[in-house]
């Protein structure tokens, strides 16, 4: 993140606080469309307009709409992890339920803006985004917090040692990102991707739990 | 692998033969899927317009609208061959299945196999089924719950052979398994993963997902 350095009082702003105030605008009525009209439905001469801002002023700051949507998308994850730092030390019980727990929080967050969820996944197949872009799956943060808990389970020997915890993380990853579907099919709110995503994880954890 | 509509089935009834204008109406379908198949593999969905398509297969955009009602028909009549073809290599595939494990691999790999030289046609696929209008609109076609299905069939067959439990699960593992199997597309898309590589990777995923069904 840039530091945030005010304006001298009495001095007009710098070129780049007004950059950065662009910026921000455009972020902001990117969500917002991004949310109503998904991925595809949203142009980039419509964020400039919900920004009023000029669609040339878009593109000095952004080379693409798919890179509008990242900082979008960066720009929320803020909020989720410093939620998931509060309530993950106070989660007690197996294995699993401190992962059904986790992405309870996940679930809970992201369909307040359901749609803008949908668009991050399918800006990961967009043409037009820079082939070195990747837009969804690779969430860091998401991934160190599962492999944590499993870690964690591991020392409590509720998790098999022989079963390679990166490929545990990667099945619960892509449980995630498939539950996030039946939006689609279903039209499912947060309490019905919660009940799936809590069976599968279930599934996966007879896999990863020891044989008594 | 041709796909026959059923309007053309209920047009030309099987005891005549085709006329040269009925002949002639499925030439044009058929150039028109070929240059569809090819700008939809080099520009994505979104980037290939129906008069490029048009342009591609040397007609008017007229003639294609003839024969498609819009773009996503377009899209929709190619998914449907593919997914016609796949399934029969993937039920193929599973019949020389060892065990239960070794036939759900199978079915991974023939599928990673058949679109190994169609890569960028599945990005679109991908690309479609997440957007609002585009996602009900491909998963209509029954044959893509027939994947699912085809799972479901080898686990059941599993359940009766006595190779996994009566509490099997079938359903949800069924659709885990699927989904496993979509999700390891990016890596074959993006990062260019070998055959052997996403083998290696699907082996452990099918492993992990059935473990808790096996008996004993």
């Amino acid at each position: 993140m840039k530091a945030e350095v005010g304006p001298l009082p009495g001095v007009a702003p710098p070129r780049r606080s007004q950059k950065e105030a662009t910026r921000q605008r455009v972020i902001a009525a990117a969500r917002d469309l991004f949310d109503t009209h998904g991925y595809q439905g949203t142009t980039i001469r419509e964020i400039a307009r919900h920004a009023g801002v000029s669609v040339g002023s878009v593109f000095t700051t952004f080379a693409s709409k798919g890179e509008i949507l990242s900082e979008v998308m960066q720009a929320r994850l803020e909020p989720l992890y410093a939620e998931l730092d509060r309530v993950m030390p106070h989660v007690r019980g197996s294995t699993a339920d401190r992962l059904r727990t986790m992405f309870a929080v996940h679930f809970e967050f992201e369909a307040q803006h359901v749609r803008l969820f949908l668009s991050h996944i399918a800006a990961a197949y967009d043409w037009t985004l820079p082939s070195a872009a990747r837009p969804y799956g690779r969430t860091p943060r998401l991934q160190e917090v599962i492999l944590e808990t499993l870690q964690q389970g591991q020392e409590r020997g509720e998790v098999r040692r022989d079963v390679d915890l990166q490929e545990v993380v990667d099945l619960l990853m892509s449980a995630y990102g498939w539950t996030y579907r039946l939006v689609i099919t279903n039209n499912a709110d947060a309490k019905g991707l919660i009940a799936a995503m809590d069976r599968q994880i279930g599934l996966i954890a007879e896999g990863f739990t020891p044989r008594s | 692998m041709k796909h026959i509509s059923p309007t053309q089935v209920a047009v030309d009834t099987p005891t005549r033969a085709p006329t040269r204008r009925a002949l002639a109406k499925q030439q044009t379908r058929l150039k028109v899927l070929a240059a569809a198949r090819r700008l939809f593999s080099e520009q994505g969905y979104e980037g290939a317009t129906i008069r490029d398509i048009a342009a591609a297969a040397g007609m008017s955009t007229g003639a294609v609208f003839a024969n498609f009602t819009d773009k996503s028909d377009l899209f929709r009549e190619i998914m449907v061959d593919d997914m016609e073809a796949l399934s029969a290599a993937m039920r193929d595939a599973a019949t020389r299945g060892r065990n239960v494990e070794d036939a759900v691999l199978k079915i991974f790999m023939a599928g990673y196999t058949f679109y190994k030289s169609r890569l960028q046609l599945a990005r679109a696929a991908f690309s479609v089924s997440w957007d609002k209008d585009g996602g009900p609109t491909l998963r209509g076609i029954s044959s893509s719950t027939a994947f699912q299905d085809l799972f479901a069939e080898q686990l059941t067959a599993a359940v009766e052979r006595g190779e996994l439990s009566q509490e099997a699960e079938v359903k949800l593992r069924s659709q885990m398994l699927f989904d496993a199997y979509l999700s390891n597309f990016p890596q074959a898309i993006f990062e260019g993963w070998s055959l052997d590589a996403l083998q290696a990777r699907a082996r452990d995923q099918i492993r992990i997902l059935l473990a808790g069904a096996r008996r004993g």
